[in-house]
């Protein structure tokens, strides 16, 4: 697996820390320049986080700006949105993206409608972290959903792959209008990285890795496999050029225009479906602007995500997947 | 009948003294006029009328500061005009008029000033209870002295939302009133085949909040309870449970078939709060028929005055509809 200073670029600057570390210092930084930050959810204070992502902040900050809550993932959200509607910028966690069923309502009914149905008057400046992905937690645990809120005007959505960008994003994310949903991946917690000490603005995607024969498009912790399959692909003469997204909404599509027009081939790589997926989005943006490109995806397979180890990892997309769709849509 | 008549205060009942009873009259009288004119409307469009729980938004709100924020359900006239905001605003609101205060936008069901003290109403029922729990909480990490309230209906009691607000609410000794407006049915299912509990305000009893169930047709009853609950609120003492037995006196929306006994919605339309309050006064001699009839004129006109703005307001231009997006 490769470490995110390859994935990332140059780690000029700040420290090297862990994907986990980098979410509570920009947590932590954010609390301490605006007092109208604090954080609610499932487990935060002094345990810390469900990943230790936490980690530290109820001690600096205290219990009435680093807030336990009941599980009621509604109410998590639903509280979030009236306090951040009413001026504050509440980061409401959810401990896993698979419970937003449990809290769409708020986030999706008022918070991400809030300024239109206003008129202005009100808006929901508040951010809902959540942890994303399988690793062995079985069906209601392991989903990527991201999809869905792609969906929804008035949702941004990032999912950083690496501690550089899921600090300055998270910082971005804290100080935008909203509402932001941040997305994080099991997977990535013991990742470690060199913060960057910068605010990364929405909207971005980042250029990984240059390469000629074709273009993957991914994000989150898929960002690791794909680089993993890229360096196979290089080793048999196929070099391939990676954009790892980091945003979903809004998506970037001048850079993976800008990537696709030099290749002609586009793969999308996502661990969630397929089906009205991130990478259907994309492949369709795409072939307006370059009718010509050749497309392909690659996703979960269609079936729930098992905790049993190897149904997992027969549904995920892995190294050998992406390597074989390159192949394919290159010989297509 | 249902049980909802044991808690019914006395039609006999001595008078109140005229501690702003004309005013409230008044209040309830505008709300009426002003569904009534807005049916009236060439094209009124789907609405949620308030005619008949006029008492339980004007009972609160007469118990409001003009710092306090209130929070409703969907049917919303009747709380958005009883905490004062202007009639033709709310008529252009209604009739997705730019002149109104969200630019036409929210419409019916999302009516909203928070400038003027009302957060907003949001037509998810149940919907706003964890939002208003939400304003209240920012009120106290912002330690600011204005105090929520936060209407809702019975239908809102059978979702969880109420169970986890009321919860955090006592948890956290929010400053919160929560008004169950409750008028017994949720579209055509009656209360009784939707909430377990018999009085509603005793859902608020595990969580060891101060409830209180009144006649939510006697705006001078609520307006008492309204008052002793949001003296203790804003005293420090955390949420209150007010539920307001009332009835509506139209279908749940212009667009639902009537499915109530006809002899029961007469037997309500009885207990107009707005006809009660009106004899009250006049037995007491404080406003004789002359009185009364000025006010209906006064109401008459505002209504009147609000429908004719509404009607030359423009509608927003397309555009619009992709502005305040992200």
């Amino acid at each position: 697996m490769l470490t995110e200073s390859q994935a990332g670029g140059a780690g000029a600057g700040g420290p090297k820390v862990f994907f986990r570390e980098a979410i509570a210092r920009a947590l932590g930084e954010e609390m301490e320049r605006d007092e109208r930050v604090f954080l609610l959810g499932q487990d935060v204070a002094e345990f810390g986080g469900p990943y230790k992502e936490t980690a530290g902040l109820f001690e600096r900050f205290g219990a009435a700006r680093v807030r336990n809550m009941p599980v009621a993932e509604g109410a998590i959200v639903g509280v979030a949105a009236g306090a951040a509607a009413a001026g504050m910028r509440p980061i409401a966690c959810v401990t896993y993206m698979d419970l937003f069923t449990l809290c769409l309502d708020p986030l999706v009914n008022y918070a991400a409608k809030l300024r239109y149905k206003t008129g202005g008057q009100l808006h929901a400046p508040l951010v809902l972290k959540t942890t994303a992905g399988a690793k062995g937690q079985g069906v209601a645990h392991s989903q990527c959903l991201e999809a869905w809120l792609m969906n929804v005007p008035g949702l941004k959505v990032v999912a950083p792959s690496t501690a550089a960008d899921a600090y300055g994003l998270l910082k971005a994310a804290i100080r935008d209008d909203g509402p932001v949903v941040f997305i994080d991946h099991k997977r990535l917690f013991p990742t470690t990285g060199f913060l960057q000490m910068q605010e990364i603005p929405l909207g971005r995607a980042s250029l990984v890795r240059h390469g000629t024969a074709a273009t993957i498009v991914t994000y989150s912790f898929m960002t690791h496999v794909v680089l993993e399959a890229a360096a196979r692909l290089d080793q048999e003469g196929i070099a391939t050029e990676v954009i790892d997204l980091r945003t979903l909404a809004p998506l970037d599509v001048e850079t993976v225009c800008a990537s696709v027009a030099r290749t002609g081939a586009l793969l999308t790589v996502e661990e969630g479906q397929v089906v009205c997926g991130v990478g259907a989005e994309i492949a369709f943006r795409v072939h307006e602007r370059l009718p010509q490109a050749r497309a392909a995806r690659l996703g979960a397979r269609r079936a729930p995500i098992s905790s049993n180890p190897v149904l997992e990892a027969f549904c995920l997309p892995s190294v050998d997947r992406v390597r074989d769709a390159v192949k394919a849509l290159l010989s297509a | 009948m249902n049980s909802a008549n044991d808690i019914l205060s006395e039609p006999d009942k001595p008078p109140a003294p005229a501690d702003g009873l004309v005013e409230l009259l008044r209040s309830m009288m505008l709300i009426r006029a002003f569904e009534e004119r807005l049916m009236q409307m060439p094209r009124p469009g789907f609405q949620l009328l308030s005619s008949g729980e006029e008492a339980v938004a004007v009972g609160v709100c007469a118990a409001l500061g003009p710092d306090d924020q209130l929070l409703s359900g969907g049917r919303a006239i009747g709380p958005a005009l009883a905490r004062g905001l202007e009639p033709h605003a709310v008529m252009a609101e209604l009739q997705g008029k730019i002149t109104g205060p969200c630019r036409g936008k929210g419409g019916r069901g999302h009516l909203a000033q928070p400038s003027a003290g009302f957060f907003g109403a949001h037509a998810v029922v149940g919907g706003n209870l964890t939002i208003a729990a939400g304003v209240a909480l920012a009120a106290q990490l912002r330690r600011c002295s204005w105090i929520v309230a936060c209407i809702f209906g019975d239908g809102a009691c059978g979702a969880g939302a109420l169970h986890e607000t009321l919860n955090l609410a006592a948890l956290w000794r929010l400053p919160l009133l929560l008004i169950c407006c409750n008028n017994q049915y949720s579209v055509s299912t009656p209360v009784r085949q939707a909430i377990a509990p018999e009085r509603l305000a005793d859902l608020a009893l595990p969580f060891g909040i101060p409830r209180q169930t009144v006649d939510g047709m006697d705006v001078v009853e609520v307006r008492q309870a309204a008052r002793v609950a949001t003296a203790a609120i804003r005293a420090g003492a955390g949420p209150f449970f007010l539920e307001c037995v009332t009835y509506r006196f139209a279908t749940h929306s212009t667009a639902s078939r009537e499915s109530r006994p006809p002899d029961e919605i007469l037997l309500w339309r009885e207990r107009c709060p707005i006809q009660r309050l009106a004899a009250r006064l006049g037995a007491a001699g404080v406003l004789d028929q002359e009185g009364l009839a000025a006010l209906q004129r006064e109401v008459a006109a505002l209504a009147d005055a609000a429908a004719a703005h509404a009607d030359a307001a423009p509608f927003p231009e397309p555009a619009e509809g992709l502005t305040d997006v992200d």
